[in-house]
């Protein structure tokens, strides 16, 4: 899911501010305790997505390790799109919830 | 807002590469390399690790790829390829690319000309407002042979307050009007109209107002100028609102200014005054007939008017005079009066013609380029083998005869620019409309959609012969010999049978046109127009006696008559007419006098006009000076007149008059009998004329022809100016202009159709023999083994030509059979464009299949001769 990719991308930058792409990747497997894998086919055309779309900002800088890496950052557009997408989910998980409560 | 960002960023990634590849290749790697040291920190081997994160994360090579169509448009990445590809492609066939690119630019120019002038002529709107809804209404009667007859005022307002069609009913017409000035009296074109009328097309003036309904009823003098008139007598300033002018002797109050361009159907006049009859409609029968035009209710057909006004038509005809009892009302669509029938019959073939030679340049370029498709089997065959699907490949094609057609039509609408140009200058004037042509967006989109369509045309046929061919075999096959070309070959004959049908019928076309042109060309006008002066000379609006004014006409023909360089001057009171009245005459023959209903015209001419003119005398004498006011009333009449009215008798001596036989208008008696003359335009029959002496009925204003001996009759426009102006300086003189130009503009509307037409069929009939030649040349060069084994084997130079010009004489055949079938079928739809001729007539069909068989046959010969001299030997080493 699209949506849902990028909201987990922007939530673990909201949290920890500028990182690179594998450290965004090592962090979501470790959350979602190794139920989220994504693979580098799948993570940085998302990257690119968002930052064309103007929610993250990628910069060239170095590691702790003196390593060059490009660093994601979350921006303030970014910011608002991660409050309104959070708010949908939210909705869309209580419908969810609501709709297969009945049912059960 | 987001997702606009994100295209913008996307068209902009695809067109500078903003990340460059080996960027995102630095970051995949970093991120392979971080995955295998934590995999490795987990304790496999650093080998183990890496293959491990190769597996985890996918190949760099793969995740590039799914960047790259992030980074841009993917199939704007493909297209721009495909474009610098077909552009590659065009440079390196550049004798193909040249003859493709101009043979399509003409054709594109040349639909885009003639759509401009289709477009302004019969498709844009009228400029009034819902200019759909507006009609003709014209007074017919079949027993008179009456069509599009006015109507007078009294009629129009039984009409309007009997129906429930129209909102409204308006009158209007041209008069001849008298303007004073400073520097004496001139004559304008003065508009007559209904106050309603200007309401009716939803006109406003753009300067001052119009009437107000009660200016209206108390008949002020209140005008409204053109625009026209506006910018040349007060070089369009404010104040001309509320200025006065003086028209036909009276004082007139300017309060507004019409819109620029503003015309009523075909009347465009200088001034516009209110009709003083309307004011008496309710109560004067009969006078003065008008042109009618009507603003039809919201959501009424014309079918529907017309079913009630002729309703309306019949109840007033059970009430009107026994003479008036067969009248019938047509409504006719405005546009479709302004623009008559034959002139969109025209239109439309010629936009016809021009499109039938698009298509055969299209089938041209779409036949050259399936031969090129055959010599670039090989390119094809390893792009397949290389991966690129055949729907990729179909895509190539179709980008590469789009960028040719692109290149075609920028090159074709610049042409098209200087056609339009030419053809607002060099137009046929009495064409309507033809002022509003002009390269605007209309115009420019159809010269769009005719370019991508000879695109999609021109790539259709490769694209098929790509997919049905198995692209893979001829990769062994080393490009060299041609394998499945038949179905290729197949569709290029096709295509150059088709070309020839429709050169064929353009041919037929354009033939019987110029016969037809021959034929009116040829037609004696009954008239000698060479070196004759023509001028309009009006009474001054004081001479209200009639003596005043024969005095005038009299006096000054005799001082025309004394300059020098004239040989004979007469006088006429109009000259080219439109219409004949259907009249009562009594007519005295052998066996008594019988009154009888006659369409004929009347008109007073002084002594000299048939000399002056040129019209022969067949019987009896001129009408003379002797002819005066106090001598017997005398008339001549024209050949016609003498045959309807005398068939087989000597009409001079005879009387006739006008009306009924106890009339109490006087017997005239008939003193000569006169040529015809086609005073109606050239192409209508004479109808029957009566002419009476000037110097008995004189009018308010004539039509002078002056006899030069100069062949540049204007040149002795300013003597016989003077000449008038000593007997009477307020007398207006105007139109003044030589008697051949006037009777030019008879033809120019055929002229104008039958030269475009006869040079697209010329250019129609070239293209397809160029096509000809270029299948037959591309056939023997693919057979050139063939012929060589066939002269190794002994066959005769003589049979080896024959053989090949056969062939491509066996397709002309083929075209010519189908564009003679198709040219009989059309010819019946354009026959009434055509005069002297039939639409089958048969000398032009011969000389037309003749022509097209001998521009095959050249299409032939030089192939065949090339055929001839292959050399045995070189073509078996060929491969």
């Amino acid at each position: 899911m699209q949506g849902t990719l990028d909201l987990m991308v922007m939530q673990t930058l909201a949290t920890l501010g500028p990182l690179h792409g594998y450290a965004i990747a090592a962090r979501l497997e470790q959350v979602s305790s190794g139920a989220v894998r994504l693979n580098m086919g799948t993570l940085y055309p998302a990257l690119m997505r968002l930052e064309q779309r103007g929610f993250v900002r990628g910069e060239w800088n170095v590691t702790e390790n003196n390593r060059k890496a490009r660093f994601y950052g979350i921006t303030a557009a970014g910011r608002r799109q991660l409050t309104r997408q959070k708010e949908d989910w939210g909705r869309t998980v209580s419908i969810m919830q609501a709709v297969l409560g009945e049912q059960g | 807002m987001a997702s606009v960002c994100e295209w913008m960023r996307r068209l902009w990634g695809t067109l500078s590469r903003n990340r460059r590849d080996s960027e995102m290749e630095e970051e995949l790697r970093l991120h392979l390399e971080l995955a295998s040291e934590d995999m490795a920190r987990r304790g496999d081997s650093t080998e183990d690790a890496l293959r491990a994160a190769r597996l985890k994360e996918g190949g760099v090579s793969q995740a590039m790829d799914a960047m790259r169509d992030q980074r841009g448009l993917p199939w704007l990445d493909d297209l721009t390829l495909d474009v610098r590809h077909a552009l590659r492609s065009l440079r390196n066939s550049p004798s193909f690319t040249a003859v493709a690119v101009l043979t399509l630019a003409l054709a594109i120019a040349g639909n885009t000309v003639v759509f401009g002038v289709v477009d302004a002529v019969l498709l844009r709107p009228l400029p009034y407002q819902s200019a759909e809804q507006l009609a003709m209404l014209w007074t017919e009667d079949p027993t008179q042979n009456l069509r599009e007859g006015r109507s007078a005022c009294w009629n129009v307002e039984q009409w309007r307050s009997q129906n429930q069609v129209f909102a409204d009913i308006a009158v209007f017409d041209g008069v001849s009007t008298t303007l004073m000035g400073t520097d004496g009296a001139e004559k304008i074109v003065g508009g007559s109209i209904s106050p309603n009328l200007l309401p009716l097309l939803g006109v406003q003036p753009v300067h001052g107002r119009s009437w107000s309904s009660e200016e209206a009823e108390l008949r002020q003098r209140l005008v409204l100028i053109s625009h026209r008139f506006w910018q040349a007598r007060f070089g369009g300033s404010t104040d001309a609102v509320g200025a006065t002018i003086v028209l036909d002797g009276f004082p007139f109050q300017i309060i507004g200014v019409l819109p620029a361009g503003f015309q009523i159907a075909t009347l465009d006049a200088d001034v516009y005054t209110m009709s003083e009859e309307w004011q008496t409609r309710h109560t004067v029968r009969g006078g003065n007939t008008w042109f009618v035009v009507g603003r039809l209710r919201p959501s009424v057909t014309f079918d529907h008017a017309q079913a009630e006004m002729s309703a309306i038509a019949r109840r007033l005809n059970d009430q009107a005079p026994a003479a008036e009892r067969n009248r019938g009302i047509s409504v006719v669509p405005l546009s479709l009066y302004i623009v008559g029938p034959q002139s969109r019959l025209a239109l439309w073939m010629l936009g016809g013609a021009v499109f039938c030679v698009f298509l055969i340049a299209a089938a041209n370029i779409t036949s050259l380029s399936l031969a090129r498709s055959i010599g670039r089997a090989r390119e094809m065959a390893v792009r397949a083998t290389l991966g690129a699907s055949a729907g990729r490949i179909v895509r190539q094609l179709l980008t590469e005869s789009i960028v040719l057609a692109a290149v075609s039509g920028l090159i074709g609408t610049m042409l098209a620019f200087g056609g339009l140009r030419l053809i607002r200058v060099f137009g046929p004037a009495d064409l309507p409309r033809l002022n509003e042509v002009s390269l605007d967006l209309r115009v420019l989109g159809w010269a769009l959609a005719i370019s991508l369509l000879a695109g999609i045309l021109v790539a259709l046929a490769p694209a098929i012969a790509t997919l049905r061919r198995d692209l893979r075999p001829s990769v062994q096959e080393g490009g060299k010999s041609v394998s499945g070309g038949t179905s290729t070959r197949r569709i290029r004959r096709a295509l150059v049978v088709a070309e020839f049908a429709l050169a064929i019928v353009l041919l037929v076309g354009a033939g019987l046109l110029v016969r037809s042109w021959w034929h009116v060309n040829g037609i004696d006008p009954g008239f000698r127009p060479e070196r004759v002066l023509m001028m309009e000379l009006s009474s001054p609006t004081a001479f209200s006696v009639l003596t005043q004014r024969t005095d005038l006409y009299h006096r000054a023909l005799e001082q025309i008559q004394a300059v020098p360089g004239v040989e004979s001057a007469g006088a006429i009171g109009d000259l080219f007419i439109a219409n004949s009245r259907e009249q009562v005459v009594t007519i005295e023959r052998d066996d008594g006098a019988f009154s009888e209903r006659l369409r004929f015209r009347r008109d007073e001419v002084s002594a000299d006009f048939f000399k002056a003119i040129g019209t022969p005398l067949l019987r009896g004498r001129f009408l003379s000076i002797g002819d005066g006011p106090d001598a017997p009333p005398v008339v001549v009449i024209n050949d016609a007149m003498a045959r309807r009215s005398w068939p087989g008798q000597d009409p001079v001596g005879r009387r006739l008059k006008l009306g009924p036989r106890d009339s109490d208008r006087p017997w005239y008696t008939v003193v000569g009998v006169v040529g015809d003359m086609r005073r109606q335009g050239l192409e209508r029959e004479p109808v029957p004329q009566i002419f009476e002496s000037l110097a008995q009925n004189a009018p308010r204003s004539v039509d002078l022809f002056i006899r030069t001996s100069s062949d540049d009759p204007l040149s002795m426009a300013g003597a016989v100016r003077a000449a008038i102006r000593r007997v009477e300086k307020n007398a207006p003189i105007y139109g003044v202009a030589p008697l051949a130009d006037q009777f030019g503009t008879y033809l120019e509307q055929r002229r104008f159709q039958t030269s475009l037409l006869t040079g697209f069929s010329v250019l129609a009939l070239l293209m397809a023999g160029v096509g000809l030649y270029g299948l037959i040349h591309y056939s023997v060069a693919t057979r050139t083994r063939e012929i060589g084994i066939r002269i190794a084997v002994g066959a005769r130079p003589a049979h080896i030509f024959r053989m090949i010009v056969r062939e491509g004489l066996q397709l002309s055949a083929a075209g010519l059979a189908l564009g003679l079938v198709g040219a009989l079928w059309l010819g019946r739809a354009g026959a009434s464009l055509l005069y002297g001729v039939t639409a089958s007539d048969p000398f032009t069909f011969t000389t037309v299949s003749l022509l097209l068989t001998a521009v095959a046959a050249g299409g032939c010969y030089f192939p065949a001769r090339r055929a001839m001299k292959v050399a045995p030997m070189a073509a078996l080493r060929q491969e």
